[in-house]
């Protein structure tokens, strides 16, 4: 059984090939590493890999197998695709297909406005929700020219990260 | 003179912790204030006392002012603190506190109301011989005559509402074809947010420096200044980094500005701290843009160079003492900036990003202070300002605290939410920053370099998924995360060793 690490959109395979204590010898696609890894129950990482220190760590996301992951400056998505998720990718292969006429927040925050309702033809850019948060408000607008399907939030309500905000057809 | 025992702080977030940390020193009682949001957050950990005071927008709590009293008589504070923002420059407020007999720290009502009508305080500023950028004295009430008056201003003009703030109502008139429909719309806007279509005219000042002054006035007439802030880099006209002395002030512009900002705080008899605003041109001209009457976000800067709380003074001119600080036996000793932390998404047009804080280490070590409060665990409430902690280094010369400020932001570490630290570091790392050489055009100058996407090494990545792939195996082999606290013995030295023992 492989397992696939996906960082952002690339994909790479890892399989350790040796193992004594905190040192590693493990594979990354077709490059072979020796490290030297050390790790608490919080996800911080210290890793050295040819005399350079490299300080990551790992934040566990809502969904299992996901994780953001952040260095010095920068941070990743994470999710660790493994027989099981695989599964349940090809399962739900056809709802992905979906999603991208849903619009989720990328943020918590609270709806401060609808102005469509359900059945509503709209054009590809107009506005379908306004979301605030932190003093500032964010519109989003329709992917495409189509329906509303779905509308999963009230006005007032407020909402987590990823949560689904509307459907459209 | 009356001594002040305990304080309502009518505030959250970092303002909170700051002046409670100064009432600690000085032996006074603190009193938070929270809403249905703030249950957990740091403030109400930190004070005396706590009370609850309405749900979580801020319109139900930190802005009801009739509870915030009820609280500070009910707890028999002497006095009430109010931060910045929320009702710190609501002179509604400051009358009833006293009505209350409670001591407002800050200054009277009529001053607040003086300065915070922006015509009123031009005016004000005029009769002091303070320089004021060239524009209308009285606010204009007609189309004709508005566009009479720019005429007679020239091009660039700014047009602004009387009764206005927060950006509403003003526009930005550049070609004379445009006059008409921009005066129109910026007095219907007028109309709609403030119930006033009377406009005031300026001229616009193309890519200024923002440059403040900070004062101290007490009760018995005495004023000082405490030098300049520069305060021009900036992001949809919020500052982000703050940093004293100027780099483009001379001794000489420095005494006409702080002798300016003396003579319009002596003007209204201001008791308190507060803050003069300027515009500066690159030929060094100056002009007053308004005044700021309540402490300000990048105070501890002023503070490191002077080496006086600022906090403290306040306090003790509200119990009506006479300044101890002299004009004369002030300095500037070094150099110091402050970077603002915000919880936002630097590459997503500075979007907010609230959540929760997974881990944090804050930087330490010489010269380096932070005023946060956001701690492990704790949730970033959505309903108010996205900014989480003020870094502020101290170095004996510019480029060291630059230096100094790049290590700071080095070793903060903050995840769980996204943070604008790498594009401060960045900032820290560009030639026109580094030279002194900037005014409020520059993030939209450097944009391209400050928003660079810059990913990691392929071999950075390679270890992330590494890191990814062992904690996957961890995840596999563990019932339940512990959060004990280890004994003596260091675990995290045998980690592996035990895990490999799981796994037999």
């Amino acid at each position: 059984m492989s397992v696939q690490i996906k960082l952002d959109k690339r994909i790479a395979s890892v399989s350790i090939l040796k193992q004594f204590e905190n040192l590693l010898e493990i594979k990354v696609d077709d490059k072979i590493y020796q490290i030297d890894l050390m790790h608490n129950d919080e996800g911080i990482f210290s890793i050295l890999e040819n005399g350079r220190s490299y300080n990551i760590e790992l934040v566990p996301q809502s969904k299992p197998k996901h994780y953001t992951a952040y260095t010095l400056y920068d941070n990743y998505e994470i999710e660790v695709i493994d027989a099981e998720s695989r599964y349940l990718r090809n399962r739900s292969g056809v709802t992905q297909l979906l999603s991208e006429n849903t619009i989720s927040s990328p943020m918590p925050g609270k709806v401060i406005k609808i102005p469509v309702a359900v059945g509503d033809e709209v054009k590809k850019g107009d506005t379908v929700i306004t979301i605030s948060a932190m003093k500032m408000e964010s519109e989003y607008k329709s992917p495409i020219d189509g329906k509303i399907v779905k509308i999963f939030v009230a006005e007032g309500s407020t909402v987590e990260a990823n949560q689904k905000l509307i459907e459209i057809e | 003179m009356q001594k002040i025992k305990k304080i309502l702080i009518a505030n959250r977030g970092e303002i909170a912790i700051r002046i409670m940390r100064t009432c600690r020193e000085m032996g006074i009682s603190t009193v938070a204030v929270f809403s249905d949001a703030d249950r957990t957050s740091m403030h109400v950990r930190y004070a005396n006392e706590a009370y609850h005071i309405g749900a979580s927008s801020s319109s139900e709590s930190y802005l009801n002012s009739a509870k915030i009293i009820e609280v500070a008589k009910m707890s028999n504070a002497d006095a009430i603190h109010p931060g910045y923002g929320f009702l710190s420059e609501n002179a509604d407020f400051a009358r009833k506190c006293a009505e209350n007999g409670i001591k407002f720290i800050g200054p009277s009502p009529e001053v607040i109301n003086q300065m915070g009508n922006k015509i009123q305080a031009r005016l004000t500023m005029i009769a002091a011989g303070v320089p004021v950028v060239p524009g209308t004295t009285e606010s204009v009430k007609t189309e004709k005559d508005a566009i009479e008056t720019i005429l007679k201003i020239g091009l660039p003009v700014m047009v602004k509402a009387a009764a206005g703030g927060g950006g509403k109502g003003m526009r930005l008139i550049t070609t004379e074809k445009e006059i008409t429909s921009l005066v129109r719309s910026a007095r219907s806007e007028a109309k709609s947010s403030f119930g006033n279509d009377s406009v005031y005219i300026e001229k616009y000042i193309t890519s200024p420096h923002h440059i403040e002054f900070q004062v101290l006035g007490d009760q018995h007439g005495n004023v000082i200044h405490l030098f300049e802030r520069e305060c021009s880099v900036q992001r949809r006209h919020q500052k982000m980094i703050e940093e004293t002395p100027s780099p483009l002030v001379t001794p000489e512009l420095r005494q006409r500005m702080g002798e300016c900002a003396v003579n319009a705080t002596k003007a209204v008899n201001y008791e308190g701290a507060g803050t003069i605003e300027f515009l500066v041109d690159n030929d060094l001209n100056f002009y007053f843009l308004e005044m700021n009457t309540r402490l300000q976000v990048e105070h501890p800067i002023t503070e490191r160079v002077t080496g006086i709380d600022l906090v403290k003074q306040q306090i003790l001119i509200a119990e009506g003492h006479v300044l101890q600080i002299t004009q004369d036996k002030l300095r500037q000793t070094g150099h110091a900036i402050e970077c603002r932390i915000y919880a936002e998404d630097s590459d997503n047009n500075f979007m907010p990003n609230p959540g929760r804080i997974y881990n944090i280490t804050q930087p330490l070590g010489l010269g380096v202070r932070t005023d946060g409060y956001v701690y492990e665990g704790y949730e970033i409430p959505i309903y108010y300002d996205s900014m989480i902690s003020k870094l502020i280094v101290w170095a004996e010369n510019r480029n060291e605290a630059i230096a100094r400020m790049k290590r700071a932001l080095y070793e903060y570490k903050i995840t769980g939410v996204k943070t604008s630290i790498k594009f401060l570091e960045r900032i820290m790392d560009t030639d026109d920053f580094r030279s002194g050489n900037y005014d409020t055009n520059f993030i939209e100058k450097n944009k391209v370099e400050l928003l660079a996407e810059k990913k990691c090494s392929t071999e950075t990545e390679d270890m992330i998924i590494i890191a990814s792939y062992i904690e996957y195996l961890d995840q596999m082999n563990i019932s339940q995360i512990s959060k004990e606290m280890y004994t003596a013995q260091n675990r995290w030295k045998k980690y592996t060793y035990q895990k490999n023992f799981e796994r037999l």
